[in-house]
């Protein structure tokens, strides 16, 4: 190969290169050491978060950027007991629509705390044995395959889905965000709505408590014939509607009234379901 | 020639047809066409609409003989002329005694009205669907509107949305409890609603990108 060609192709894996770092998606990989029952906090607007089990004992952090008006904070304390991967606008820059996204990739060990917030970036946690707490405005929220934790989500607009959660304790709190549950299990499962739907479909298992409470939103819940259930519904303006077979109760906590309100129990009662809204319709259906 | 100069000059198209340059328009604008054909169209109905004229009194009269005939209509009402007859009749009074049961009734519906106590939750409106219009976001809200718009404008409507939702809830919540302080579902709803509340407070004061 002669000194010609050779520079060519040099000078041209140059400029691919200054054409990538002009362009400003860059992606890079973060690794960080974190101490035991340490805390991992994400801060991100737009983009996507998307957070899973990873073995060792380190946190690793791959991220995209699609400007670079934006960075990527990650910082660790001292002790390594918290990091923290926060995006932010450089100062004095304006952003067009669409500069701000930033893609995450987080591995996570196993017990350790994970906290996301986001504004319209979804996120997603899956096979991850710690506990969390999720919020975002108006991106989707998606937790699945996560055993023996605490899931707390907020959400604004944002719906959720919890899939395959068990021995968890599970409190949603989402204003208009549809909420849907699938195999969700554990001590105590908590979900309350302003105007979101609720809708459940699993067995209730673990002799806990699992109450949806909601304003004006919707909620169906569909039960295998299995489950066995201490099981309330009430709607004060809203209609009720059982379609799964429960005995009657010798003693109620209140009076019902057909088409407002239920109560029954079936098997043993094990696990307490209580049903909750005040304008919107309540459905319980047999699998 | 655009649309707007085409419309000013609408009405004289209608009565007596355009000129080259509106006839042009009419071939390029396939909207201001179909107006020109709705409106020479409902002109030309509203010529076809006769005016209306009673029927006359031999009309009457044979309809009254008519009815008198199948006795539809008592005799002395009206004559076979077509005549109507006043008959006098007694003038109505009340007497003590029904003046006695109006009263009686009066004060048992009022008697009805004060001590009627739902047992479970009265059948009220939901306050978010008592109007159409939403409810303008007072005080704290506002103050909270306004930052949250300072730092993204396009969040702003669905917090203000929910806000208001989260308002009505409360008022319901407030009004079940109010009117059955013991009952642990509702205090259940004010507290749920409560927290509805908090937690959009602390999302909006937390946002994170400026």
């Amino acid at each position: 190969m002669n000194k010609l060609t050779l520079t060519a192709g040099i000078g041209m894996i140059m400029a691919l290169g200054a054409a990538n770092a002009l362009a400003g998606d860059a992606r890079s990989e973060t690794r960080m050491d974190i101490a035991p029952g340490g805390i991992v906090n994400v801060v991100n607007s737009a983009g996507s978060v998307n957070v899973h089990a990873g073995s060792g004992r380190q946190v690793v952090v791959t991220h995209t950027t699609v400007s670079s008006k934006i960075e990527v904070d990650k910082t660790i304390t001292p002790d390594k007991g918290r990091v923290e991967i926060r995006t932010h606008v450089l100062p004095g820059q304006k952003l067009s629509a669409g500069e701000d996204r930033v893609d995450l990739d987080i591995t996570v060990p196993t017990g350790i705390w994970v906290t996301v917030s986001t504004s319209t970036a979804p996120i997603t946690v899956d096979g991850f044995r710690g506990d969390t707490e999720l919020s975002s405005e108006t991106g989707q929220i998606i937790v699945r395959n996560v055993s023996t934790a605490h899931v707390h989500v907020r959400s604004v607009t944002a719906p959720v889905t919890l899939a395959n959660i068990t021995v968890g304790h599970v409190e949603v709190t989402s204003s208009s965000g549809a909420v849907q549950l699938i195999n969700v299990s554990g001590p105590s499962v908590k979900i309350g709505t302003t105007s979101g739907n609720i809708t459940y479909q699993g067995d209730c298992s673990g002799g806990g408590a699992y109450a949806f409470t909601t304003h004006s939103g919707a909620i169906d819940v569909t039960l295998p014939q299995t489950a066995s259930v201490d099981l309330s519904a009430r709607s004060v303006n809203g209609t009720v509607v059982n379609d799964f077979p429960l005995q009657t109760k010798s003693h109620t906590s209140f009076v019902t009234k057909s088409g407002s309100s239920f109560t029954g129990t079936s098997l043993s009662g094990s696990s307490s379901v209580e049903l909750q809204s005040f304008s919107g319709r309540i459905r319980v259906k047999k699998q | 020639m655009n649309c707007q100069q085409f419309h000013e000059v609408l009405p004289f198209i209608i009565e007596n047809g355009g000129n080259g340059e509106e006839e042009g328009h009419l071939r390029t604008c396939p909207a201001c066409a179909e107006l020109v054909q709705d409106l020479k169209y409902i002109a030309t109905q509203a010529k076809l609409l006769l005016p209306m004229h009673d029927p006359s009194p031999r009309v009457w009269t044979g309809i009254e003989q008519s009815l008198h005939h199948q006795g539809l209509i008592q005799e002395g009402r009206t004559s076979l002329l077509g005549h109507i007859t006043t008959i006098p009749m007694p003038a109505k009074s009340w007497t003590p005694l029904g003046w006695a049961m109006t009263v009686a009734a009066m004060v048992l519906f009022a008697a009805v009205l004060i001590n009627y106590r739902p047992h479970l939750f009265p059948a009220q409106s939901s306050a978010q669907n008592m109007s159409a219009q939403p409810v303008p976001l007072e005080g704290e809200d506002q103050r909270l509107m306004s930052q949250v718009s300072q730092q993204a404008p396009d969040v702003r409507r669905a917090y203000e949305d929910n806000l208001r939702e989260v308002n009505s809830y409360i008022t319901d919540a407030q009004q079940a409890v109010d009117q059955d302080p013991q009952d642990a579902a509702a205090r259940g709803h004010l507290l749920e609603a409560h927290e509805q509340k908090e937690m959009l407070y602390q999302m909006a004061t937390a946002r994170s990108l400026p």
